[in-house]
């Protein structure tokens, strides 16, 4: 672990990130995000999303040091996000670490994107400690991790077409509701009933920890067409419905990852895990089977860059100035987190 | 005191540590499509070959475009980093300045100077000025444009001075270009940003927010726009 206070930046799509992290402590979280820009696009457009973090940065840092109430001169590393993500998105957060670091003659932490969600129920007061499973659901990722030790987590099980949250958006498009689409979706399926259509989940069985989200997509774009027009509580129920289906893969493959591990606790991160339906599901699940549940705060599971500064904890320093040279990668490298 | 000067808005980055008596170090990277992305790199290869601290920076200038936007941003994000951590100011200057000011030494004396690099798409993200051996003049203010719209604007600003195109768009203006007016040949000097410009702009005082000039909206923007126009 690094002893003293690390900052971390995080730029990796549509938040602008900074924190000072001390150990598990989380001194300071600052996050200036991005969404209402990206709105009129329907998405998140990655020229605009680099043109905004540069704007932004800078005072994001100030702010998170200030909160903090630490003095460069106390930082005793930089975190900053490396890969994946948008690269002229990265490229601005990790020019402007980079720099940073060179100039307080700094080492470096290159943070895995991933990395950093997984890490998030390490930080207090949370403070999960290995072994768990950990669930990445976000508009961009869908993956399960076997986390045996933080340095290393083994992916047990990914999506293998469309991210969770980009199958929230597309629903909630085919239903009428704006972008960003999650929040809109859940808000419109609490009023619903989610036992009304019955949409089929893919790659059903036993031992399946992948997830695939192309197929239920299309059966709302059926449901809807065969509607016509609907009425404000047909539309919370295929709301409610809908995201029934894409929750209840996510609650039932992680619960069942931890039992097939045997290890005692499960966590989630990333934009789907601040959704109020998927917790009640894991909790309920997790609790019947008997593990831990084990939620960060909301605002540690959507973007951020305290948990940059939590994955820096387990990932190798760079000394000043071997950092130099040290690019961002828009994919991860092949073999994972860890490499 | 010591300044930390860098461009890295064009495929060539450039960089210099400039002293209070005008002596420098330079530096400039070989053209490559991602050069900027190797900009720290470079800067500590000055820092160790000078011999000077990077705690001993007290201020930093930075080319703000236009160029290739991820390479604008390269630069200033760079610039705003170590400004931040050494507490020490920023300054911004216009790229095609600092590289008119380079083009001006190999340019007959009072000629239009045109720097000009490629943008893509069929345009330059050019400007033009004129030199008097103690003041740049803006004729025409940074911007991406086509050749063709571009050689009209220097005919229209042109005299017996002639003019001088540069950059790594001069090839591209050059068959668009009236009589009096030619490109630097290949391999001039002249063509390359030397960043002791960028530090002789600022101490000018023609300073400008240290904000990309992008000279373009986003693809995404210009859609956006062009569907709201089709609807209403
Ligand atoms: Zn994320």
């Amino acid at each position: 672990m690094i002893a003293g206070p690390v900052l971390a930046i995080e730029t990796s799509c549509d938040e602008t990130a900074a924190a000072v992290v001390e150990g598990r402590d989380v001194r300071s979280s600052v996050v200036a995000s991005q969404a209402d820009l990206h709105a009129p696009y329907g998405g998140v457009v990655p020229e605009v999303a680099a043109r905004h973090h540069l704007g932004t940065v800078n005072a994001v840092l100030d702010e998170a040091l200030d909160r903090a109430g630490v003095a460069a001169g106390d930082l005793v590393a930089v975190a900053v996000t490396q890969r994946p993500g948008l690269i002229g998105a990265l490229l601005v957060g990790l020019s402007t670490a980079r720099a940073f670091a060179y100039a307080r003659r700094l080492p470096m932490a290159m943070v895995d994107h991933l990395h950093g969600h997984i890490a998030a129920a390490w930080l207090n007061p949370v403070a999960l400690d290995p072994p768990f499973v950990s669930l990445v659901a976000s508009g961009g990722h869908t993956r399960l991790d076997l986390v045996r030790d933080l340095a290393a987590p083994q992916l047990v099980g990914q999506t293998i077409d469309d991210a969770a949250g980009e199958a929230l958006d597309k629903g909630a498009r085919l239903l009428g509701l704006g972008y960003p689409g999650g929040p809109a979706l859940e808000r419109l399926a609490a009023a619903g009933d989610r036992a009304a259509h019955r949409f089929p989940i893919a790659l059903a069985g036993k031992g399946v920890r992948d997830f695939s989200f192309a197929g239920v997509k299309t059966s709302l774009m059926y449901a809807v067409r065969e509607a016509g027009d609907l009425d404000d509580a047909a539309r919370a129920d295929l709301a409610a419905s809908y995201q029934e289906a894409i929750m209840t893969p996510l609650a039932e493959r992680l619960v069942a990852a931890a039992r097939q591990h045997g290890v005692p606790a499960v966590t989630v991160g990333g934009g789907v895990a601040a959704n109020g339906r998927l917790r009640e599901m894991v909790t309920a699940k997790a609790e019947a089977a008997g593990l831990r549940v084990a939620f960060p705060d909301r605002a540690l599971c959507t973007d951020n860059a305290a948990m940059i500064g939590a994955a820096a904890q387990f990932t190798p320093l760079v000394e000043w100035p071997g950092f130099v040279s040290l690019d961002a990668m828009p994919t991860a490298p092949p073999g994972g987190i860890a490499a | 005191m010591t300044t930390f000067a860098l461009d890295t808005s064009t495929p060539s980055p450039a960089l210099a540590l400039v002293q209070d008596d005008g002596s420098a170090a330079t530096l400039r990277l070989d053209a490559s499509p991602n050069a900027g992305r190797r900009v720290m790199l470079a800067a500590h290869g000055l820092f160790v070959s000078t011999g000077i601290d990077v705690a001993d920076v007290r201020r930093v200038v930075v080319g703000v475009g236009p160029g290739a936007f991820t390479g604008v941003r390269i630069g200033i994000a760079t610039a705003l980093g170590l400004g931040q951590a050494l507490g020490c100011p920023v300054e911004g200057v216009v790229t095609h300045e600092a590289a008119a000011l380079g083009m001006a030494q190999v340019a007959p004396d009072g000629a239009l100077v045109v720097p000009a690099s490629d943008a893509r798409r069929g345009e330059l993200f050019a400007a033009a000025y004129r030199w008097d051996g103690a003041t740049l003049t803006t004729l025409v203010e940074p911007c991406a444009i086509a050749p063709a719209d571009l050689a009209s604007l220097v005919a229209e600003r042109l005299d017996e001075r002639g003019a001088v195109v540069g950059g790594n768009g001069a090839q591209i203006l050059a068959p668009h270009l009236p009589a009096g007016a030619y490109a630097l040949a290949a391999g001039s000097p002249g063509h390359g940003i030397d960043a002791r410009h960028l530090v002789a702009r600022a101490d000018a005082g023609a300073t400008v927010p240290v904000r990309p000039v992008y000279a373009r909206l986003p693809d995404a923007e210009v859609n956006r726009l062009r569907n709201l126009e089709a609807a209403s």
